[in-house]
């Protein structure tokens, strides 16, 4: 080495001498050596040649360059595709591929439910009830489930408008900012804000802190399903306003006084699953329910006993009841032949007795429930009374109080945050013309609707599912609220328009974590607050209860009857519709109402003999007056209703609600005044014209026929079937065998389970025309029917899916073999196989299978792309297709048990209707696992198959309803 | 030979032959035309939109598609038995109207098998049914009576085509004898199979017509069976029963040999064949229609009392489709085709071709509606009540089905303007059975 003198800034080149082995120091420069470049251009003559465009490489390019395109495009990098915030739920950081799930809080009446929204690569697609969350308890209804369609609503607000013409967003800031130097300059005079009520403490402390700011400002809330009745009664009864909760699993008798403790109460979830669970909580005898009500409701088809009465009697009865308990009253008079027999019940159940009123009862029925409830010992027990929970107080009177400084021309400024006043305010106000009247409104609202036309300015606010927040349930309990998706379109929510106008900006999540900064401190705040938002539940915010105790000389004694009509008419928010904010969902639109199982419309309800004193058929169009005002409406004869009464179902006759919402059912608003919301008294006289009503169901009995069986309280048990010869032998099924038991006891015919079916299966929405063609597309429907007298029947319902029958008549007539049995027992149809010859559903004798008829999922009503769970085939046209038992959560729990190297564990697979339901009246399991729930159930001497005669052997079972022993002295 | 006898055969053949057709004859196939392109656009609409044009739903899956296929196979079946009795019995009445018969017979089963396959949710894929070797091995069904059925029409198409074409065959020798152009030669000479006349020909014909013959007679009472036992198969309470591919094959015969009675009275009427379509002919013709409407009627009665004894939920369907919204379709399937179809006691309304046409028509008329009210009436009433509903009819729906009227008119339009209407062999056997 020494006799040369290598220099420092030597190249392998230099090193290199004659003879010498050749160094390399990479792969790259052993192959540039001349000899290996040979051997190489040997092997592989192509390469060396060089990249050569010919025919097959310019198209291999072309493949390569558009496969590329599509990878980088995804435009939902870094938003809508990655989890927001929390901790995602499920799997361990995100899969692409594998859905996550947010827990958040919806809103419906001002009170929050927690749910878990499920969201595959960034979309929501499905809303599961947040079994965390106290008015939950995993459960969902109707609305939260369909809240997620809401989100992609075609018709949602595209952008802020002023005077009607459309406004960039750049302009709203600057509007804002001006604004709101305006509002500070003047501490608010002349502006005037309208809110609904919610439960929200964010919320509440960004008012407060605004209301600080502009002193002169007027607060203003309404909302047309208002509880003020209840708040009134408890300022009658205790001399300040209260709020109820009962406690259902601890209850033997429940009377309800009106309303719909299953479906339309505050809670109505909640007490559902609750008294389910007292049915259930044997040994214990069976509780007894009893329902004192003008319409006929859940709470009253599923009652041991009911009571149908005129609005007008109510009030008589409830004082009546109150007498037989002693409670000072005045003037009681005759009572009900039912309250001496009633009022004996509730004592003998004493502590653990409710009495409950209806939000639509006068203040009177609210004081004297709260009386009956003190007098028997059930006030602390049964009854919780705690702090008003909705804020605000008679939100008539501040609806009415803001009509008139409107009118008086005292206001300049109007904020309208959410809502939609100018349809659903008392038609005596005439709301929307005073808004137009205002010379700068604001309408802070999702879609472009009525309220939005009639303001100056129109800013989108953002989806329930966009935005941060917090809702108080029922009972108190915090949920807070967070984003499952990057916003679909520019917009703000409530709580961020209030923040921008307190300069706290509009970052929706700090403006929470400010609020719970301030009550949790700063030790570990983040930590908590993550915990928190992971749960969807803050712990241990429920109320407390609060002392109070019935006053003894609150009765004034009854309110004279103003005698100003013959027929009685009460308003009620919509078994769809609620108070008509969700014209424009297709699920809700197309969903069957559980008693009438109208669709796409609503009807005056009329009970039967009334009908038929007024010569009226469903379907005839009536003139209804009270108050000076008409409207006309279609009448529908409901079995049930009171005498003379007519029950207005609102939340329709949307003018701006979209292309699918607007123009459906009438607008029962237009004849409700604000000094009486709930209850009136007019005339109603048939105008000679027929509106065709839409339904799902035209028979109504069962004709003598065991569809839903019923069991006696004492035996709970049905008669042994008798055996069904078979020429085949038994077919062994060797791993698992999939059934379903579903409890008639169970169901209230509440409608959750349809539509939480229609969001998973991505079930299509065919529109009025088609439903009233008999074409709907459920894959779950629920019968009703109905027996005794049409004065006073009993209701039953029925959900019926697939049954996935043992001896399916379905699989033998279908030509081409596309509709086949599983090696687990499912009957499984397979789409693309099916030709449409539609024989299946010929010899299917429960008529679950439903056809493509028509290309339905690109039709006028088809929702959404984005909300199409991708785990589910979407239907072409011609294709048959059926209830799978949710066959992709099957498989999906078959995988990760795969994964895990176990047997799928009973209770791993919840079909979407079976996590709706309430009260768990749907079970689905493994019939093979002897462990299993369902099994158990299936084993129970209540199960029995629907038209077992016909030896189909269905893997759905139904286990009979319970009926309660008819009373002493009941006639 | 052909000219001693040109006679008798020429009126036959001259009208296939002739350069130009009666006006009337062109206003009719005008009509009909008209009818076809009716039957075009709908055939289009209900292919391009689907079956949700037509007014089917759940429960009835099957409106007027079933019911007319149904109809048409009966047209088809009655009269393709009565072609084939005709011939092998050797009955003198052959000689006049088999012929007739066996086109009204095809062009029956044309029109029926146009519904299978435009029913579908997805026509495109009708092929599905056929069991070929798909790449995922999937088979048809053999137990469904669908599968069956493809079977069935396809059987029946290609045999009535066979027993037509047959018996045409002398005869399209006849026609490429006598033709007048060149191109008319060439066509018929196809169609002749190169007939040379010869004993040898003339024995192997007769054995192939009496063949084929052979074969229609079982396939009649399949065919009527199997569109009978789609519905008899299924758990539907008023389908449910083992009577109804007797009441198919009886009904579907009346109507059958009712149409052939109209057919013959009108090509009486209209090609002045009253030599060949005699009085004694028309006369037999309708003592066989008012014997098998007799047959119908006992079936319809035996039918309700069937039911009457059955169990409730067959008798709670049964009765509604007597009773309930439909039935006024069941009591027009008893009126026009068993009440109506008794004026033939009378001799007079027998060889009258007024009578004949008006029992024909509503003979068949009376079997549409039968299958109405046992397609429609029969199914609305099932298990759960929940699920009952009804049906009617769309526009696209009776366009189809007065489409294939129309087609159905358009095809024996051809028929006697471009083959004999009447066959010419047999006339000529016939006379020489005569002079000898």
């Amino acid at each position: 080495m020494a006799a040369h003198s290598p220099r420092p800034e030597s190249s392998p080149d230099d090193i290199a001498w004659e003879g010498a082995p050749r160094l390399w120091r990479s792969l790259e420069e052993c192959a540039e050596a001349p000899d290996v470049r040979g051997r190489f251009a040997a092997e592989f003559p192509e390469a060396v040649q060089g990249w050569t465009i010919d025919r097959r490489n310019c198209l291999r390019l072309m493949a390569a360059s558009l496969a590329l395109a599509g990878v980088g495009c995804d435009r939902n990098r870094g938003g809508v595709g990655a989890p927001l915030f929390s901790q995602p739920r499920g799997t361990p950081g995100h899969t692409p591929g594998m859905p996550l799930f947010f827990a958040t809080s919806l809103e419906l009446d001002g009170y929050g439910r927690g749910v878990l929204v499920k969201t595959q690569d960034g979309r929501p697609i499905k809303i599961e009830g947040n079994p965390l969350h106290p008015a939950s308890l995993g459960a969902t209804d109707p609305f939260l489930q369909a809240e997620v369609l809401s989100l992609y609503d075609p018709s949602r607000s595209p952008g802020p408008t002023e005077g009607g013409e459309a406004r960039d967003w750049n302009t709203v800031g600057p509007f804002l900012w001006a604004l709101r130097d305006d509002f500070v300059a003047s501490e608010g005079r002349g502006l005037a804000v309208l809110m609904q009520p919610v439960a929200s403490p964010t919320r509440d402390r960004l008012t407060t802190a605004l209301r600080a700011m502009l002193p002169e400002a007027r607060w203003h809330s309404f909302a047309p399903i208002t509880d003020h009745n209840r708040r009134a009664g408890a300022e009658l009864a205790f001399g300040r306003a209260v709020e109820p909760i009962y406690d259902l699993t601890s209850a033997d008798v429940i009377l309800t006084l009106g309303g719909d403790l299953f479906a339309s109460e505050p809670g109505h979830l909640r007490y559902a699953a609750d008294y389910q669970a007292r049915r259930r909580a044997a040994p214990r005898p069976l509780p007894r329910l009893i329902a004192v009500e003008s319409t006929p409701s859940l709470v009253g088809s599923r009652a041991d006993e009911r009571i149908a009465l005129r609005p007008r009697d109510m009030e008589w009865f409830a004082r009546g009841l109150a007498a037989a308990f002693g409670v000072s009253v005045a003037a009681p008079g005759e009572t009900h032949s039912a309250v001496p027999r009633l009022a004996a019940q509730l004592r003998r159940a004493g502590s653990r007795g409710i009495v409950s009123a209806g939000r639509e009862q006068p203040a009177a029925v609210h004081a004297l429930a709260y009386a009956i409830n003190d007098r028997i010992g059930a006030a602390g027990s049964t009854v919780r009374l705690i702090e008003p929970l909705r804020p605000g107080g008679d939100e008539l009177a501040s609806m009415r109080a803001l009509s008139e400084v409107i009118a008086r021309g005292e206001v300049f400024r109007l904020l309208i945050l959410g809502g939609n006043p100018a349809y659903d305010a008392p038609a005596d106000l005439d709301f929307a013309e005073l808004i137009r009247r205002v010379p700068l409104s604001v309408h802070l609202g999702y879609g472009r609707n009525e309220t939005a036309a009639a303001c100056r300015w129109h800013i989108p606010q953002c989806h329930a599912l966009e935005a941060f927040g917090d809702l108080r349930a029922f009972d108190g309990t915090v949920g807070l609220c967070q984003p499952a998706t990057a916003r679909l379109a520019p917009s703000l929510s409530i709580d961020e328009l209030l923040g921008a106008l307190v300069a706290e900006g509009t970052d929706g999540r700090a403006l929470l974590a400010k609020a719970w900064r301030g009550a949790w401190g700063d030790h570990d705040f983040e930590g908590r607050f993550m915990r928190a938002v992971e749960e969807g539940v803050v712990s241990d915010t429920a109320s407390p209860s609060v002392d109070v105790s019935v006053r003894t000389d609150w009765d004034q004694g009854p309110r004279p009857s103003d005698g100003k009509g013959s027929i009685d008419i009460v308003f009620a928010p919509d078994a769809s519709m609620w108070d008509g904010r969700y014209a424009s969902n297709g699920w809700l639109q197309e969903l069957p109402k559980p008693l009438t199982k109208q669709v796409w419309g609503n009807a005056a309800l009329i009970s039967p003999d009334t009908a038929e004193r007024q010569k009226l058929r469903t379907g005839d169009v009536i003139e209804i007056a009270a108050d000076g005002r008409t409207i006309a409406a279609p009448v529908w004869v409901l079995p049930g209703q009171a005498p003379d009464t007519l029950t207005l179902p609102l939340g329709y006759g949307r003018s701006m609600a979209g292309a699918l919402g607007s123009g459906i059912g009438f607008d029962g608003y237009r004849l409700r005044g604000s000094r009486e919301p709930w209850m009136t008294a007019g005339e109603i006289r048939s105008i000679g014209r027929r509106e065709a009503l839409v339904t799902t169901q035209q028979h109504h009995s069962m004709h003598g026929r065991a569809i839903v069986r019923t069991v006696p309280a004492e035996s709970q048990s049905l008669p042994a079937p008798p055996p069904q010869p078979s020429l085949y032998p038994e077919w062994p099924y060797e791993g698992h065998a999939w059934g379903m038991a579903i409890d008639l006891d169970a169901c209230i015919g509440c409608n959750a389970c349809v539509i939480a079916c229609q969001a998973e299966n991505n079930v299509a929405v065919v529109g009025p025309e088609q439903v009233a063609r008999g074409r709907e597309m459920h894959w779950l429907r629920v019968d009703r029917y109905y027996a005794a007298r049409p004065e006073d029947p009993r209701t039953y319902f029925q959900p019926v899916p697939c049954m996935h029958c043992e001896n399916a008549p379905c699989e033998v007539v279908c030509p081409v073999n596309a509709t086949v049995h599983s090696s687990e027992g499912l009957n499984d149809m397979v789409y693309n196989r099916c030709i449409g010859t539609r024989t299946c559903s010929n010899n299917c004798p429960y008529k679950v299978r439903r056809f493509n008829f028509l290309d339905y999922q690109s039709a006028a009503y088809a929702a959404s792309d984005e909300v199409m769970n991708p785990q589910v085939t979407v239907r072409d046209r011609g294709v048959m297709e059926k209830c799978t038992y949710c066959v992709q959560r099957i498989a999906a729990a078959r995988i990760e048990a795969g994964i895990e190297n176990r047997r799928v564990k009973d209770g791993e697979i919840v079909t979407a209707c079976q996590q709706a339901c309430p009260t768990q009246a749907i079970v689905f399991g493994d019939v093979n696992d002897p462990a299993s729930r369902v099994r158990e159930l299936k084993r129970s001497a209540r199960n029995y198959a629907l038209l077992g005669e016909l030896n189909t052997r269905p893997r759905t079972s139904y286990l009979a309803r319970i009926e309660a022993p008819p009373e002493e002295g009941r006639g | 030979m052909a000219s001693e006898v040109s006679t008798f055969t020429t009126p036959i053949a001259d009208a296939p032959l002739a350069r130009r057709f009666s006006p009337a004859w062109r206003l009719a196939l005008l009509a009909a035309g008209g009818l076809v392109g009716v039957l075009g656009l709908t055939l289009a609409v209900s292919w391009v939109m689907g079956v949700g044009s037509w007014g089917v739903n759940i429960p009835f899956v099957w409106g007027f598609d079933l019911t007319n296929y149904a109809w048409w196979i009966g047209i088809a079946n009655g009269a393709s038995l009565f072609a084939a009795i005709l011939v092998l019995r050797r009955h003198s009445l052959r000689t006049a109207v088999n012929r007739f018969a066996e086109a009204v017979a095809l062009s029956g089963a044309i029109c029926a098998g146009l519904f299978p396959i435009i029913h579908l949710g997805r026509p495109w894929l009708f092929y599905w049914v056929f069991p070929y070797p798909a790449t995922y091995e999937v088979w048809p069904q053999f137990r469904s009576t669908l599968t069956w059925d493809l079977w069935g029409i396809l059987t029946h198409i290609i045999v009535l085509g066979l027993l037509w074409y047959v018996g045409l065959i002398p005869d399209f020798a006849t026609m490429r004898d006598r033709a007048r152009s060149s191109r008319r030669q060439r066509i018929y000479g196809i169609l002749a199979l190169g007939w040379r006349n010869s004993v040898r020909h003339w024995s192997y014909h007769q054995t192939a017509y009496r063949l084929v013959a052979v074969l229609v007679l079982p396939l009649l009472t399949m065919m009527q069976s199997i569109v009978a036992l789609e519905f008899a198969t299924t758990l539907v309470p008023d389908w449910h029963e083992t009577r109804l591919p007797l009441h198919f094959v009886a009904t579907g015969l009346a109507q059958g040999l009712a149409i052939v009675l109209l057919v013959a009275a009108l090509l009486r009427w209209g090609l002045s064949l009253e030599q060949h379509i005699d009085d004694r002919d028309l006369d037999l013709l309708g003592k066989l229609v008012l014997a098998s409407a007799l047959v119908a009627g006992y079936l319809m009665l035996d039918e309700v009392a069937a039911a009457y004894l059955s169990e409730p939920s067959e008798w709670t369907a049964t009765r509604n489709r007597i009773t309930g919204e439909y039935a006024g379709y069941f009591l027009a399937a008893l009126v026009f085709s068993v009440v109506v179809p008794q004026l033939l006691w009378f001799r007079a309304a027998r060889v009258s071709v007024l009578a004949a046409a008006y029992v024909g028509v509503s003979v068949s008329l009376g079997v549409w509606f039968d299958r109405f009210s046992i397609v429609i009436g029969g199914a609305q009433r099932d298990y759960l009540p929940s699920m009952w509903r009804s049906y009617a009819p769309t526009l696209v729906e009776t366009g189809l089905l007065v489409g294939t009227v129309g087609l159905f008119a358009a095809l024996l339009l051809l028929f006697v303007r471009f083959v004999p209407a009447v066959s010419m062999f047999e006339t000529r056997h016939d006379e020489h059975e005569d002079r000898a």
